[in-house]
């Protein structure tokens, strides 16, 4: 019964706006910032956990996950319309691919699958738009063996332009570092580096002055630290910051020898100790 | 009542070789005991360098080969590549299924079709590693044509791909019309 | 309508009875083991598939993934092996993402057990289910009715009673690492010699607290000597009527892909960004 009478609560205004979908991103605009910058080797995924009270126990608090072993995401907004985020993405990766194709999906198409669970919630009878931004990186194994990368990447580039040999620029054929921006509406953007939430502003304005092209996963873990130094509010300590990274496989977390072709997780969040190490050498 | 799987009648082979693949069929298509065509290829290309070769009930291998056009289709559209793990893109690669899907991952040939028998026989006595592709098609060749001519549902030519890094040869041969 | 449609199954069993033989699945008439030892489990597994009295394939591989620190040995209809560890593991990896915790060993036996007696016998998948977990080594064998069992050394398949004897004359209480996996090389080997479904390599998987270790192909006792005469023809042995080559480079002869200059015309369809 209850389906029967059940409308879009997203509806077009008079002047083509969706309301509903601006509202979203105004309750993504006041969550805490987060922010991702690419790199040559790598991405990083970076924000702030906020505890509203001092007898909080941060440490069972989680705002970046891991999706698949090679994919990270973090968010902007609201905590619990993430943690179904995250459940679906986790699901839909397996239902929707790895039972299929024996692999992880490519970041772009477990983008593309949550970005199509966020815009069902904006056409389908009952529900409201998620009210989050996300941010997702994941890291490409890509088709192309390693000789025919670079005659790949100068067709793309209309051999106008020499790319840096050494760095894969992400992508399903190519393979290499991949960082998405996915929004309430279900549109999502690659960035090479990009930030949302609260302070989104200032930090993207930070991150055009601070990115440069060639950068190294352990430079942009530096930027990014640097960055979320311009808009926190708080202290900045390995309790109150949260990083993820995705880089080299760590095949020492594999737990499994003598499995052939098997390669250990990409993405792996940093430890408390490690971001204090990093702080300590800002 | 016959079984589904040999009314038609019909045999493929897959090798590897050295830095190439080959994949035949034979051309029959029959009902029982009676010749209907002897045109009827049953290998199906699904990419640069990704071949399947089916044998079982005629209508089956149609209904089978779109099917898995349209997925192939699908992928390629959705993931803006052509279907092919990276793993196995670039190596010399073939593996067999059972009809519920179990796989047989084999690092010298694969057989199926009403010849089975006669072509695991010609296969384990002629096969041997790293064959050039002109070797290889001989092998292959000869393996296919001395099984199905001891297989009355089989026969009728044959066609013959011969799968390398940058090109793909398809050969018809001259077989028995009995 | 609520359960199962059994109306293929009817369909298939009145066929049968007409005569229309089944087909032919590939089967791991086989040799699984599995022995506890101090500090771990060990699994065992030969290499032969099975297609009636033919061997489909020499050097299969019965040992499945189901988490780093969870393995099962597969007996029975392979592709019912295959695709039930696959389901399980993929199940159990996303319940251990969102507990935060590590799979376990009853977790995934239960998950077995209660899909395989769901489907009454019909998913014809018989497991060895290993494994080391915070709570412990476990060991149990899985029944295509889903029937479970948990012993110190088990075997299943059809070599499983040749390996058994095995177990019943060699094996004692708390033996070393290297002593279980010599026990369950025997175990399987005994399986390769004696009886007929089992056959070619020793697999083995070693399950510790710290690690998982895969030997693949750790005894080759049947391998095949070269042959002393090669029986390469000479070529252009067989008669071709007609040859085409088609090369990678000339590809675009045959489908040509243009990039279309964008039209900045009308409206974007983005609404926000």
């Amino acid at each position: 019964m209850a389906d029967r009478y059940s409308f879009s609560l997203t509806t077009f205004s008079p002047s083509g706006k969706l309301v509903q979908i601006e509202y979203a991103l105004n309750a993504v605009n006041q969550g805490v910032t987060a922010l991702g910058i690419k790199a040559t080797n790598g991405i990083v995924l970076a924000t702030e956990k906020k505890s509203s009270s001092p007898l909080a126990d941060p440490s069972s608090l989680s705002k970046i996950s891991l999706i698949t072993p090679n994919i990270g995401m973090v968010y902007s907004g609201m905590g619990p319309d993430y943690r179904v985020l995250v459940d679906k993405a986790r699901k839909v990766s397996h239902t929707g691919y790895k039972r299929i194709y024996n692999e992880y999906p490519p970041t772009r198409i477990l983008v593309q699958d949550v970005a199509r669970v966020m815009q069902e919630a904006t056409q389908s009878g009952g529900v409201r738009p998620y009210g989050v931004s996300l941010l997702i990186a994941g890291w490409d194994e890509g088709i192309l063996p390693e000789g025919d990368e670079e005659k790949e990447a100068e067709e793309a580039a209309g051999g106008d332009e020499k790319k840096k040999p050494s760095g894969k620029t992400g992508g399903i054929l190519k393979g290499g570092p991949m960082l998405y921006q996915v929004d309430p509406s279900g549109s999502y953007f690659p960035w090479k580096a990009t930030a949302i939430g609260k302070s989104a502003t200032t930090a993207k304005t930070f991150l055009e002055k601070r990115y440069t092209e060639g950068l190294e996963l352990e430079d942009a873990v530096h930027i990014a630290l640097l960055t979320l130094k311009e808009t926190i509010e708080g202290e900045m300590n390995g309790e109150t910051i949260e990083i993820g990274i995705v880089g080299p496989p760590a095949d020492h977390l594999l737990g499994v020898e003598g499995v052939e072709g098997a390669r250990g997780p990409r993405f792996r969040k940093l430890t408390p100790q490690e971001i204090e190490d990093y702080l300590t050498n800002l | 009542m016959s079984s589904p799987f040999s009314i038609n009648g019909g045999a493929c082979v897959a090798m590897v070789g050295k830095d190439c693949v080959a994949i035949a069929c034979d051309l029959r298509l029959g009902l029982q005991a009676l010749t209907v065509s002897n045109n009827f290829p049953k290998i199906f290309q699904y990419g640069d360098n990704v071949f399947l070769g089916l044998t079982g009930l005629a209508t089956d291998l149609s209904t089978v080969s779109d099917l898995f056009r349209y997925k192939v289709n699908m992928y390629r559209l959705r993931e803006e590549r052509n279907i092919a793990p990276k793993t196995f893109a670039n190596l010399p690669f073939i593996c067999g299924f059972d009809s519920i899907g179990c796989i047989d991952f084999a690092a010298d040939f694969i057989v199926s079709g009403t010849a089975t028998d006669q072509l695991y026989g010609m296969c384990e006595s002629l096969w041997e590693p790293n064959l050039a592709p002109e070797d290889l098609f001989e092998t292959i060749s000869q393996a296919l044509m001395s099984a199905v001519d001891r297989d009355a549902l089989s026969g009728w030519g044959a066609y013959v791909y011969i799968i390398e890094k940058d090109k793909v040869t398809k050969r018809l041969l001259k077989g028995r019309q009995d | 309508m609520p359960g199962f449609d059994f109306s293929n199954y009817n369909r298939n069993a009145a066929l049968h009875a007409r005569g229309v033989p089944l087909p032919k699945a590939t089967s791991t008439g086989t040799t699984i083991v599995g022995c506890i030892f101090e500090g771990g489990v060990v699994i065992a597994a030969d290499t032969r598939a099975t297609s009636g009295p033919i061997v489909a394939d020499k050097n299969c591989e019965k040992l499945h993934y189901i988490s780093p620190n969870i393995w099962c040995a597969g007996a029975g209809t392979a592709a019912d092996t295959e695709f039930t560890t696959a389901l399980i593991s993929s199940q159990l990896e996303l319940h251990s993402l969102s507990t935060g915790r590590k799979p376990r060993v009853v977790t995934c036996m239960t998950m077995l057990k209660q899909h395989l007696f769901r489907y009454q016998g019909h998913i014809g998948a018989y497991l060895v289910v290993a494994g080391v977990d915070p709570t412990g080594t476990h060991l149990f064998t899985v029944h295509a009715h889903g029937s479970t069992d948990k012993l110190p050394y088990v075997t299943m398949g059809s070599g499983s009673l040749a390996a058994m004897s095995v177990f019943e004359t060699q094996w004692k209480p708390q033996l070393t690492q290297d002593e279980a996996v010599a026990l369950c090389s025997e175990a399987i080997q005994s399986g390769i010699f004696n009886d007929l479904g089992s056959g070619s390599n020793v697999d083995v998987a070693i399950i510790t607290d710290k690690k998982t270790t895969l030997k693949r192909n750790y005894i080759k006792p049947n391998e095949r000597v070269p042959k002393l005469k090669s029986y390469i023809f000479k070529r252009g042995t067989t008669a071709v009527l007609n040859e085409k080559i088609i090369r990678k480079e000339d590809l675009g002869n045959f489908v040509s892909v243009h990039e279309l200059a964008v039209e900045e015309t009308g409206d974007k369809m983005e609404v926000d960004a």
